[in-house]
């Protein structure tokens, strides 16, 4: 016996190509399936309501030609929608040059799980808010079609310390997504180009603006000019496993300061005070500096009831973005 | 490749070969599109040596098995997805004789033993990777599995153990 239970059901198509896919999509009852990490959680925990459930998946990871590559050419880097956290952490040309990325994908889950997760199911993941992941649906809230957030009069300790969007205050809980807004990267889809700045969104239950029959093919990044540094950062309550209490990801240098804080908002959240206060100035970067900009990076903050201590938090990892090597 | 639409339904074969041994599996018949490796590992196989402490969480690390080489959280896997691929579990890995084996036996690597052979598993793919690993990768390479007996200390020095007794073996 094991108590783990059963994922609900659902039909399983392969698709052959991107083509395939998105028609399968378009007829509205199916999910693309990558990695599966997510989708299993929410599948074998009935975390939805049954009626948002799809009765079909359709699996990516048959489509080819294949989205798992990684290629750095002509100084923009391409990574395919598919391509596993564990081979963009340990990818050279990504650890030289887009430092920030090879640490966030590093810093995913457990090895175990990076070897199976996908960088697009990482950035398109689900909401994590506590209420949300209740098993059984046992809290209907806002990201489920319900009128009541439970975290605002509820435990709210690990949610949002810069407001809500469309009422939620739960927050985005990926890696990865602050390092791809610190680097401008875009995300390519079968339809459209988009902003890593514009990806992500507050939706029912879904967090990105993709379309029901969207998929992504491919991250580009452009490669940092060569006097900026790039680097990510994450407080978790255990190294392995856990996901972030705050990350943040920056690029900084050549006059140019890009922070983006994660974990914080239900959305990624760019820390435009501290850059401005950076910027024209990262050649006389020191303490103080980092402090001023630390300061102003959380002066935004309206923390909930129990969520308080996140602000500090989140002011030391914009610290330790920018000076890089402390631990304060 | 298939380009089954409106054929979702249609059935499948998935082969997979587990500890060597070659295995076939009919989507809608043997197991269903949901089934994951875990619950393939342990009820249609019968390898109880793959585990779960979090219920399906993904947060223990107890169920994890080597596929195509790389250690993966069985109950966060589709058996489909595991199709034309190569599974390990602790089983295959003592039927060789890795001296892994050996080595957490000497060490004491366990107290109630319920997660050591999450921890035999991912030791052996780091050490196949990397024959003289560092006590940093080793932990690395680990910390994706649980002990609630903490005992962490012991496992590191099985893996440098079990590292020496194959490389003494790949003098010889």
């Amino acid at each position: 016996m094991s108590g783990v239970r059963a994922l609900r059901s659902f039909k399983l198509v392969n698709a052959g190509s991107v083509d395939e896919a998105a028609r399968i999509l378009a007829e509205g009852n199916a999910w693309p399936l990558a990695g599966g990490t997510d989708i299993i959680h929410l599948l074998r925990f009935r975390v939805l309501p049954d009626g948002m459930y799809p009765d079909v998946l359709v699996n990516l990871k048959t489509i080819s030609p294949s989205l798992e590559y990684i290629n750095y050419q002509d100084g923009v880097l391409r990574i395919g929608a598919l391509t596993k956290l564990s081979a963009i952490s340990r990818d050279a040309a990504v650890k030289e040059r887009f430092a920030a990325l090879a640490a966030a994908a590093g810093s995913v889950g457990s090895p175990q799980i990076r070897n199976v997760a996908t960088v697009g199911g990482d950035i398109a993941q689900f909401p994590r808010g506590w209420y949300f992941r209740k098993p059984d649906n046992r809290f209907h809230c806002l990201r489920k079609g319900g009128d009541t957030c439970y975290a605002r009069t509820g435990d709210n300790r690990y949610h949002s310390i810069f407001g809500e969007i469309n009422g939620c205050v739960a927050v985005n809980m990926s890696d990865v997504a602050p390092a791809l807004v610190a680097l401008d990267a875009e995300i390519v889809t079968n339809k459209r180009t988009i902003r890593a700045e514009d990806f992500w969104d507050v939706r029912v239950p879904r967090s990105t603006v993709l379309e029901q029959d969207e998929v992504m093919l491919e991250i580009r990044i452009p490669a940092p000019p060569r006097g900026a540094r790039s680097s990510f950062e994450k407080f978790a309550v255990r190294k392995a496993i856990d996901f972030p209490i705050v990350n943040g990801a920056a690029l900084i240098g050549d006059g140019l300061a890009r922070i983006v804080l994660n974990a914080v908002y239900p959305v990624p959240y760019r820390a435009r005070k501290a850059e401005e206060i950076l910027r024209g100035r990262t050649d006389a970067i020191n303490e103080e500096l980092a402090e001023e900009a630390a300061d102003a990076a959380v002066s935004g903050a309206v923390p909930l009831a129990y969520n308080g201590w996140k602000v500090q938090v989140a002011r030391s990892i914009v610290k330790r973005l920018i000076l890089p090597g402390t631990r304060r | 490749m298939s380009g089954i639409v409106g054929a979702v339904e249609e059935r499948r074969v998935i082969k997979i070969n587990i500890n060597g041994r070659e295995y076939e599996f009919e989507i809608g018949v043997d197991i269903q599109p949901g089934t994951t490796l875990f619950e393939l590992l342990r009820s249609r196989v019968g390898l109880r040596s793959v585990r779960d402490a979090c219920l399906g969480d993904g947060s223990c690390g107890a169920c994890t098995v080597l596929v195509d080489g790389d250690p993966v959280l069985s109950c966060m896997m589709l058996a489909a997805d595991c199709h034309n691929r190569k599974v390990e579990t602790v089983e295959g890995i003592a039927r060789e004789g890795h001296p892994l084996i050996d080595a957490f036996a000497k060490n004491y690597a366990y107290q109630c033993g319920y997660e050591a052979p999450a921890f035999i598993v991912t030791a052996k793919a780091l050490l196949d990777k990397n024959p003289n690993p560092s006590e940093e990768e080793i932990v690395e390479a680990l910390s994706g599995i649980i002990s609630r007996a903490g005992v962490y200390p012991a496992v590191i020095s099985a893996v440098e153990d079990a590292a020496e007794a194959l490389r003494k073996r790949g003098v010889s």
